[in-house]
């Protein structure tokens, strides 16, 4: 899976720490989720999808 | 943050009895009491850079654990475990062909598990999990 977070974050101005803070995860977290090291749980998906305001799918796409 | 500070106490405890344990020794060392000297500090830095990390994590108010992190130990646990097993077999193998006492046979065992873990973990934790 790839994601847009990094373009998410810049347009809400929300750094990762912020972001890891809303979500309840460690930064480490975004960091792995951003360059696509980690895949998240549904859960987790739908909580970043929250606070960026956007459908899970607008954030979160196939590789291909 | 107690648990970071739990591990920095169990650690600095580990340091100094094998250090009180390597100055008290009367006969010179040997290349296998210094092997196990060596592992011992790379399993109780292991530690110190978890302790450190969870430190750091607690001071910025992040939570301790989070799934990223359950997911790593998840699969270091699995990992290490199979590793684990071809090395007590390998043990079993070695044990008729070189002299060493059970004593330190089952020492190096267990060394060998510990830092099995200690690698795996630092693989997962900085390669991250692709759970596809």
């Amino acid at each position: 899976m790839n994601n847009r977070i990094k373009e998410f974050r810049a347009r809400y101005n929300l750094t990762q720490e912020d972001l890891a803070k809303r979500v309840n995860v460690r930064r480490e977290t975004i960091v792995f989720l951003e360059k696509n090291k980690y895949n998240p749980s549904l859960k987790l998906a739908y909580d970043i999808a929250k606070v960026f305001e956007s459908k899970i799918e607008e954030i979160f796409f196939p590789d291909n | 943050m107690k648990k970071a500070i739990i591990v920095f106490i169990i650690a600095a405890m580990v340091l100094v009895t094998t250090g009180l344990w390597i100055y008290s020794t009367k006969e010179s060392l040997k290349f296998f009491d210094l092997l196990s000297f060596g592992v011992i500090i790379l399993v109780v830095g292991f530690a110190l850079f978890v302790g450190y990390k969870r430190l750091t994590s607690a001071k910025r108010g992040e939570p301790s654990e989070d799934e990223l992190s359950k997911k790593v130990l998840l699969r270091t646990a699995a990992t290490s475990y199979y590793i684990s097993l071809y090395l007590w077999v390998a043990m079993l193998f070695i044990k008729d062909r070189v002299n060493l006492d059970t004593d330190e046979l089952l020492g190096a065992g267990i060394l060998g598990m510990a830092l099995s873990f200690a690698i795996c973990w630092l693989i997962f934790h900085f390669k991250g999990i692709r759970n596809e």
